[in-house]
């Protein structure tokens, strides 16, 4: 009497041929059409107002087309600049990871270590990076001085979201664990991990975007001659608007596409989680 | 009976918490591969009899033996199904009943040996690759039958492990964990409040007194699988489980205070 008493299941791959437009390209064309309207808008606007202190998206293609051929005015191309500024975040970032997340499961593992250190950890929680600059350019220079920072705004989101992710474990999930023998370290990396990669991963969004807030903010104190915010600063000095905002927009370009690639790498890991929503 | 062999299990424990007495000198036997329901009122500690048979509580007083080995799920093959959901929801239902086996470090052909049969023996072939959230309540419990019965298992612990199920479902995996049991030799202990279940799954039933618990009476069933509910012989052994048991609350409302 093997009955299936279940009701069918949806299939996996649901073909409909809607879902694709539906789904990814309806999006992706509506963004097209009103990041257009905002151009045209932002054209006219610029027409109207005619003045050099309020350039139109015109002149600003002309100074990114001039910047990335030539580069600014000692030489620098724009790829130095991204980059520059790219290559400090990854690292910085990369160690906040690297301390928060092992740091976050362990405080979230052993409550009363959390519990009897919270007034150390805390606290530094709400000094912002920023505050962190007139020591950082004391007692650092070059590479390890932005690294130090981007550390500093990266840190607290991936620790905490790693910490506060931990709770989520369910009880039942180590039982199961545990009533077939496994060790400490079995739990650790079957239960507990895969439990809390998901926070973990919301926790390195926000920090990316500190990381990044930090280093525009870190590089405009001077310090280098390298990076976007270095650029922005030094064009601002020569009152070369469009150059400025070309820095502030690749800024948020890339932020944006390193958000994005942390979503595509999420939707990829946690497909079990994702297809909740089919 | 299939009990002919030799003793699997022993048990003899008393268990507080704190001051409260949960169980008074709990004591019976298991044999290699009987199927053993074990019921009580609501209250009496079923739960926690699990805990302690499965090693991961050690008793008061007393001890639980596997093979004349105290339980410790890190020595013997111990499997546990759970009354509430327990499967991983990150883990495919072919990797959620690979569990137990990676756990134990199973050579990897004879994890995909074993699962690859178990799925057949379950009914879940087809379904190998969802995730717990894409299947039903019954088809969760399965994939969790299947994990406890997939490593050679010492004893299978089960906790009411259909109780959130429909009749219809109930009805049906009862059955079917029948014949996985009867294709897959193990010795079983199942704890439940409902005694149609144990009569209908037991080869024998262990009545539980209200707490402080001990052992009120053991009921061999001696009826014949498939068992039919409608019988006259069934509804007679029903009846008596549920006059002992009663007598266990009435015993204990007549004690004085």
């Amino acid at each position: 009497m093997n009955t299936n008493v279940n009701p069918p299941l949806p299939s996996l791959t649901n073909n409909k041929p809607s879902r694709l437009w539906s789904e990814k390209l309806r999006p992706v064309a509506y963004n097209i059409l009103s990041l257009a309207g905002a151009l045209v808008a932002w054209h006219l606007l610029a027409i109207l107002v005619a003045s050099p202190f309020f350039p139109g998206p015109a002149k600003i293609l002309d100074a990114f087309i001039r910047l990335a051929n030539a580069g600014d005015t000692m030489g620098n191309s724009l790829w130095a600049h991204s980059w520059g500024s790219l290559h400090r975040v990854l690292v910085g970032f990369g160690i906040a990871v690297l301390l928060g997340v092992p740091l976050g499961l362990l405080m979230g593992l052993h409550k009363p270590l959390y519990v009897s250190t919270r007034s150390i950890v805390e606290p530094f929680r709400f000094i912002p990076p920023i505050a962190w600059i007139p020591l950082a350019i004391i007692f650092f220079s070059g590479l390890p001085r932005f690294a130090f920072l981007i550390f500093l705004g990266a840190f607290f989101p991936v620790y905490t979201a790693t910490h506060v992710g931990v709770a989520r474990v369910e009880p039942i999930h180590r039982k199961v664990f545990l009533v077939h023998g496994a060790s400490k370290f079995q739990v650790l990396t079957r239960v507990v991990v895969p439990t809390v990669l998901p926070d973990i991963f919301g926790g390195m969004r926000v920090g990316m975007g500190a990381a990044w807030l930090t280093i525009v903010a870190a590089e405009l104190t001077g310090g280098t001659s390298i990076g976007l915010g270095r650029m922005m600063v030094d064009y601002s000095e020569l009152l070369k608007i469009p150059e400025v905002i070309v820095g502030m927009l690749l800024v948020g370009a890339i932020g944006f596409v390193l958000n994005e690639s942390l979503l595509l790498v999420e939707k990829r890991l946690f497909r079990w989680r994702w297809q909740v929503t089919l | 009976m299939s009990a002919a062999g030799k003793i699997k299990v022993q048990v003899s424990e008393s268990h507080r918490y704190g001051d409260l007495l949960v169980h008074d000198r709990i004591e019976f036997d298991v044999m290699e591969n009987e199927f053993v329901c074990v019921v009580g009122q609501s209250g009496c500690g079923k739960t926690t009899l699990l805990d302690i048979l499965s090693g991961m509580l050690k008793p008061s007083e007393g001890h639980v033996f596997i093979d004349g080995h105290p339980a410790d799920p890190k020595k013997q093959n111990i499997s546990f199904v759970f009354q509430e959901p327990s499967n991983l929801p990150w883990l495919t239902v072919w990797d959620n009943i690979a569990t137990g086996l990676k756990i134990k470090k199973y050579p990897h052909a004879q994890v995909t040996r074993v699962v690859e049969d178990i799925i057949d023996v379950v009914g879940l072939r087809g379904f190998e690759k969802y995730y717990p959230h894409q299947i039903s309540g019954g088809m969760k419990q399965r994939v969790a039958i299947a994990r406890a019965f997939a490593t050679d298992a010492d004893v299978i612990l089960m906790d009411e492990p259909f109780v959130s199920l429909d009749q219809h479902t109930r009805e049906s995996m009862q059955q079917e964990i029948l014949d996985i049991w009867k294709r897959r030799k193990r010795t079983v202990i199942f704890v439940t409040h409902n005694l149609e279940e144990a009569v209908f799954l037991g080869d024998r039933v262990i009545i539980l007194t209200a707490k402080p618990a001990h052992v009120k009476e053991e009921m061999a069933i001696d009826l014949p699988r498939p068992r039919n509910l409608l019988s006259p012989e069934f509804n007679a052994l029903r009846i008596r489980c549920s006059e002992s048991l009663n007598a266990t609350r009435a015993a204990k409302s007549a004690e004085p205070a």
